[in-house]
C-alpha cells in the first residue's frame, strides 16, 4: 500500500502499523505457549485423558464466537442509533461478524472431534450442539444478507436490525446446559455456582487458550476491518469513474451528419 | 475522439440472486435445525426412574428413548455380541442388554446414556432395555488424576 506522504496521516499510519505488528507478535506469542501449555506442560484429565486437549481449542473458540457477536450488536446498536450514525461501526459488524462465523464453525468441529473419543458420538441432537449450528446459519445467513446489492445506508440499516435478531440466540447458546438436559457438560468457569471446577495446571492451559485466541480475534478484526475499509475505497472509485464516464459521454456534443 | 476516462477498477457486477439464495439456504437450515432436530430432543434424555415408570404404564410401547444413569459397580459383563450392565439413577435400576462395542470410556460407575427401547412386554421390576448405541454423558470437572476429588 502506498504510505500518505508527509504530515500527521504519516505519523497516525506509522502507528498504526506498528500496533498491528505488535498485537501479531503477541498473539503469535500466546500461541506458542498454548502449544506449550496444552500438549506438553499441562495433566491428562483424570477421567478423559489426553482427549481433554482438546478443550484449549473448543472453548477459547467459543468464546471468541462470542465476543465476536458480541461486538457485531454493539456496532451495530451504535450505527442504529441516530446521535452515533456512522458507517464505520457497520464496517466493524460485518469484519466482526465474519471472525465469528469462522469460530463458531471451528468450535463445531472441534466438539466434534472431541465428542468422538469421550462422548463416543461425533453429533448430538442436543440443545447446546443445535442451538450452536443455529448461531452458525444464522451468522452465515447475515454475511449473505451484507452481500446482497442496496444502497449503502439502507444495506447498513437492514444488516444492524438482523445483527442484533441474530445476537438472541448467544445466551441461548451460552444457557442450553441450565435451561435443558443435554449430554454437553455444563459450563466449568461461568457454571450458576460461578465456581470453577477446572483445577491445577488444566486452568491454566485453557486461560492460556482463551487469552491466546483473544489476541488472534483482535489481530484478525483488526486486520479485516482495514480491508473492508480498502475494499469500499475501490467500489467508491469505481462508482466515481462510472459517473465520470458518464457525464462524459453526455457532454459529447452531438455529431452532425454531414449534409 | 474523445478517449474514455482509464477506469482503474471494473465495477463489480451485483450477484444479487445468488446472495438472497445464500440467506434462504441459511434460513432453512435455521428451520431444519430447530424444527427437525430439536424438537423432538429438547428433553435429551429420561432419568432410569422416568423411563421405568413410563413403561410400568406401558409394558408394550417399544418406543425409542435415551436412559440415563450410571453404570452399577460390579455389574458389566462382556458378552460375545456386547455387553450387559445395570444402570441406575441412585432409586431405580434398569438391566441393559447393549449390542456392539461399548465406549471406549465405559467403565463401572461410567454416567452413561443409552439410545434403544425397553422389550416389549417386560414386567419385571428390572425391566431390559435394549440398547445399541451407549454415550457418555461427561461432569464439568477437570483435574489431573492426583488432585483430591474431595478438594
Amino acid at each position: 500500500m502506498r504510505v500518505a506522504t508527509g504530515g500527521p496521516g504519516k505519523a497516525a499510519e506509522f502507528w498504526a502499523r506498528r500496533g498491528t505488528i505488535v498485537l501479531g507478535g503477541l498473539t503469535v506469542a500466546s500461541l506458542a505457549v498454548l502449544v506449550v501449555l496444552g500438549l506438553f506442560v499441562s495433566d491428562p484429565d483424570y477421567q478423559q485423558g489426553d482427549a481433554v486437549r482438546l478443550m484449549y481449542l473448543h472453548v477459547p473458540a467459543a468464546w471468541i464466537a462470542y465476543l465476536a457477536y458480541g461486538v457485531t450488536s454493539l456496532a451495530s446498536a451504535l450505527y442504529l442509533w441516530k446521535r452515533t450514525r456512522s458507517p464505520a461501526w457497520d464496517t466493524l459488524a460485518g469484519a466482526s461478524a465474519e471472525i465469528g462465523v469462522l469460530f463458531t464453525g471451528l468450535t463445531l468441529v472441534l466438539g466434534s472431534l472431541w465428542g468422538r473419543p469421550v462422548w463416543n458420538v461425533w453429533w448430538a441432537w442436543d440443545a447446546r450442539v443445535v442451538s450452536t449450528a443455529v448461531l452458525f446459519f444464522l451468522y452465515l445467513g447475515y454475511l449473505a444478507l451484507r452481500r446482497v446489492p442496496a444502497d449503502p445506508a439502507v444495506r447498513a440499516r437492514r444488516s444492524a436490525i438482523a445483527a442484533l435478531a441474530a445476537f438472541v440466540d448467544v445466551p441461548v447458546v451460552h444457557f442450553s446446559v441450565e435451561w435443558w438436559r443435554t449430554l454437553h457438560q455444563k459450563g466449568s468457569v461461568f457454571n450458576r455456582e460461578l465456581n470453577p471446577t477446572i483445577q491445577g495446571n488444566l486452568a491454566w492451559a485453557l486461560l492460556s487458550g482463551v487469552f491466546a485466541f483473544t489476541c488472534l480475534y483482535l489481530y484478525l478484526l483488526e486486520r479485516r476491518y482495514q480491508l473492508a475499509v480498502m475494499e469500499e475505497a475501490i467500489e467508491e472509485r469505481a462508482l466515481e469513474a462510472a459517473i465520470a464516464e458518464r457525464r462524459a459521454e453526455a457532454d459529447v456534443p452531438p455529431v452532425r451528419v454531414p449534409s | 475522439m474523445i478517449d474514455p476516462p482509464v477506469v482503474l477498477v471494473a465495477r463489480p457486477k451485483p450477484k444479487r440472486m445468488r446472495y438472497i439464495v445464500a440467506g434462504g439456504l441459511c434460513a432453512a437450515a435455521v428451520l431444519f435445525l430447530i424444527v427437525g432436530g430439536l424438537s423432538r430432543n429438547i428433553v435429551y434424555f429420561r432419568t432410569v426412574s422416568e423411563g421405568v415408570t413410563a413403561h410400568g404404564k406401558a409394558p408394550d410401547d417399544t418406543g425409542r428413548l435415551r436412559l440415563a444413569g450410571a453404570v452399577l459397580t460390579g455389574s458389566v459383563e462382556r458378552r460375545p455380541d456386547g455387553v450387559t450392565f445395570v444402570v441406575t439413577d441412585g432409586t431405580t435400576r434398569a438391566r441393559v442388554l447393549h449390542h456392539g462395542d461399548p465406549p471406549e470410556l465405559f467403565k463401572d460407575g461410567a454416567p452413561v446414556v443409552c439410545e434403544g427401547h425397553f422389550v416389549k412386554g417386560d414386567r419385571a421390576a428390572v425391566p431390559t432395555f435394549d440398547s445399541d448405541r451407549i454415550m457418555i454423558k461427561h461432569g464439568a470437572e477437570y483435574r489431573p488424576p492426583s488432585v483430591d476429588a474431595s478438594k
